[in-house]
C-alpha cells in the first residue's frame, strides 16, 4: 500500500501538476502584469509544446489536457476549452520526432515557438466555434508574434524544466 | 524519445473525452463547474500568493523601467485636472443632488436609492482573450451575477461569476458584453423665436406638457418617493418662467446595444432607430444605461460618449462607436450596485409590468 502511494506521489503526472500549478501561478501574476505591448505571454503553452517535442504526441497531448484543465479552472471561458487547445499542441509537438530523427535543442526552440504562435490563434478560433465570438480579429496576430518571440527567449529555461518534469523516474 | 502504449493512449482518450463533455457541460450552465473552479481556488490561492509575493519584485522592475516616464506626466496632468476640477465638483454635486430630488420627487428612480459595495480589484484575466478582473468581495457581502459594477467615472461592467469572497467581472470591453443604453441628446443653441411668437413658448404651463407619474413603471424598481406636489398636477397653476422645449419629452433619448470588442477596439452601440424621434446623434452625446425591467443596469449609469459615427445604408440604422469614461486599464477600486431586476430575483422569469 505504501509502496503504491510512494509510487503515485514520485510519478511523473504528479510532479506535473505540482510543476504546472507553480507555472499557473506564474502566468497569473509575473506575467499577467508585465504584458509587453500589452500582450501577456503564454508560459503555459510553451510549456506544453516542450513536453510534446521531448516526449512525443501523447506525453504532450495528456500534459496539454492536464495543464489546459487547470488554466481553465482559473478564466471564465468554458471548462475545458483552453484544454482541448492545449492538448492539440501538446500532440502538435509531438510530430516533431517523425519529421527530425535526433531533434536538436534549436530544432525544438523552433517547433515550440511556431507552435506558441499557433496556439495563441487557436484560442480566440476555438472559442468561436463552441459560440464565444468576438475575439477572432486582426489583434490575435499581433498576440500570436509577441507570445511566440517571448517563447522563443524563454525556451531555453522552461525546456530543461519539462524534461525533469516528465522524465519517468528521478532514480538515474 | 517518444514511447507508446495501449494504457497511455486510453488516458488521452478518456481525458479528451472529459474536456469535451466538460466544455457541454459548462456552456449549458451546470453548477458542477462552479463546484470544480471553486475547489480548484481553494488549492491554487496560496499557490499563486506565493507567487505574487515572490515576483513582485520583478513586477516592480519592469513597471519602473517601462512605465516611469508615463507616470510622471499623468502625475503632472492629473495635478492640473484636480486644480481644475476642485471648484466645478462643488457645483456638480449640488447639481447631481438637484437631479436626484427632482427624480425622486417625479417618482423615477435614481441611482441615489440604490445600495452598493465597494470592492479592489485584485486581478486580471491571466489570458489574452478576456476582459474580466477579479474583485475581492462575493456572495457575502450580497454580491449576485448580473449586478453592475462602477468606478468613480462610470460604468465598468457587470458580475459573471461570484464565489463567496470573490467576484468575476466583465468588462465592458469583453465582445460577450451587451447592455441597453440611451443615447442623450445634446442641448441645441437656442433659436431666435419668431417675432410674435415669442411670448407663447416662453410661458408654456406645466399642466400641458408634463405628465403626472404616479408611480414607477419599472418592473423590479421602487422608487423612494412617488408624491406628485400639489402645483404641479393642479392644472390652473400657470409657472410663468418655465421653458419647455417642444417635443422634448420624445426627443431627448435614443436606444441602442451596448456591445463590447475587446481591448484595442471600442465598444460599439447598434439598433439605433434610424433617428425619426432623435434627429441626428451627434460625436459628443452622452451615452448612459437605459435600465428597464429586462436591463441588468439601472437607468442613467454614465457609459461615454459617442466617438464616431459610422452610417449604414437602409433601415440598419448608424452604428456608434463609443469612447468610455472610465479608464478599463487602470481599475483599482469599483462599486457594485445591488441591483437586480425582477426576472433575475428568485430564479423565476417574471414578465408582468407594473400597471
Amino acid at each position: 500500500m505504501i509502496e503504491r502511494v510512494l509510487a503515485i506521489v514520485g510519478s511523473r503526472w504528479t510532479r506535473l501538476v505540482l510543476v504546472a500549478l507553480v507555472l499557473l501561478g506564474i502566468q497569473t501574476t509575473l506575467l499577467n502584469d508585465l504584458r509587453p505591448f500589452g500582450v501577456m505571454a503564454q508560459i503555459l503553452v510553451l510549456f506544453v509544446a516542450s513536453a510534446g517535442t521531448i516526449y512525443g504526441a501523447e506525453i504532450g497531448a495528456i500534459t496539454g489536457l492536464m495543464v489546459g484543465l487547470m488554466y481553465d479552472a482559473v478564466l471564465t471561458t468554458p471548462l475545458g476549452s483552453n484544454a482541448l487547445v492545449l492538448g492539440v499542441i501538446g500532440l502538435l509537438a509531438g510530430g516533431l520526432p517523425y519529421f527530425v530523427r535526433e531533434p536538436t535543442w534549436w530544432s525544438r526552440v523552433a517547433v515550440v515557438v511556431v507552435l506558441s504562435a499557433l496556439g495563441e490563434m487557436l484560442f480566440p478560433v476555438f472559442q468561436a466555434l463552441i459560440g464565444f465570438e468576438g475575439w477572432v480579429q486582426p489583434r490575435m496576430l499581433v498576440v500570436a508574434l509577441v507570445v511566440a518571440t517571448i517563447n522563443l527567449l524563454l525556451a531555453p529555461l522552461v525546456l530543461p524544466l519539462t524534461r525533469w518534469t516528465l522524465k519517468e523516474s528521478l532514480v538515474g | 524519445m517518444a514511447t507508446y502504449s495501449g494504457k497511455r493512449r486510453r488516458a488521452l482518450i478518456l481525458l479528451a473525452l472529459t474536456t469535451v463533455m466538460l466544455i457541454t457541460i459548462d456552456i449549458r450552465g451546470g453548477g458542477a463547474s462552479s463546484g470544480v473552479r471553486s475547489l480548484f481556488g481553494t488549492v491554487f490561492r496560496p499557490v499563486e500568493g506565493v507567487a505574487r509575493v515572490v515576483t513582485r519584485p520583478i513586477s516592480n522592475a519592469w513597471y519602473g523601467i517601462t512605465n516611469y516616464e508615463d507616470v510622471v506626466d499623468e502625475n503632472e496632468l492629473l495635478r492640473e485636472k484636480v486644480a481644475q476640477q476642485e471648484g466645478a465638483a462643488v457645483a456638480a454635486a449640488a447639481s447631481v443632488r438637484l437631479a436626484q430630488e427632482l427624480l425622486a420627487l417625479n417618482g423615477l428612480p435614481t441611482l441615489a436609492g440604490i445600495n452598493s459595495v465597494s470592492a479592489q480589484v485584485i486581478g486580471d484575466s491571466p489570458s489574452n482573450f478576456s476582459q474580466t478582473v477579479e474583485i475581492n468581495q462575493g456572495s457575502e457581502s450580497g454580491i449576485r451575477v448580473g449586478m453592475p459594477v462602477l468606478n468613480a467615472a462610470g460604468l465598468v461592467g457587470k458580475v459573471t461569476k461570484v464565489y463567496d469572497d470573490r467576484s468575476i467581472v466583465m468588462l465592458i470591453t469583453d465582445p460577450a458584453y451587451a447592455l441597453s443604453v440611451k443615447i442623450v441628446k445634446l442641448p441645441e443653441e437656442p433659436v431666435a423665436p419668431p417675432p410674435g411668437e415669442g411670448a407663447e413658448s416662453t410661458t408654456t404651463t406645466t399642466s400641458t406638457t408634463l405628465p403626472a407619474p404616479t408611480t414607477s413603471f419599472i418592473a423590479g424598481f421602487t422608487p423612494g418617493t412617488t408624491t406628485i406636489p400639489n402645483q404641479v398636477t393642479r392644472p390652473t397653476v400657470q409657472v410663468p418662467s418655465l421653458t419647455v422645449p417642444s417635443g422634448n419629452v420624445d426627443s431627448v433619448r435614443e436606444t441602442g446595444v451596448l456591445e463590447g470588442r475587446g481591448p484595442t477596439r471600442l465598444p460599439i452601440v447598434r439598433f439605433i432607430d434610424s433617428s425619426q424621434r432623435f434627429g441626428r446623434v451627434q460625436v459628443g452625446s452622452p451615452i448612459v444605461t437605459s435600465g428597464g425591467s429586462l436591463s441588468l443596469a439601472p437607468p442613467d449609469i454614465v457609459v461615454g460618449t459617442v466617438s464616431r459615427i459610422n452610417e449604414r445604408l437602409g433601415t440598419a440604422g448608424p452604428v456608434l462607436e463609443v469612447s468610455l469614461v472610465a479608464d478599463l486599464t487602470n481599475l483599482s477600486f469599483v462599486r457594485i450596485l445591488l441591483y437586480q431586476p425582477v426576472t433575475e430575483q428568485n430564479g423565476t422569469t417574471q414578465t408582468t409590468v407594473a400597471p
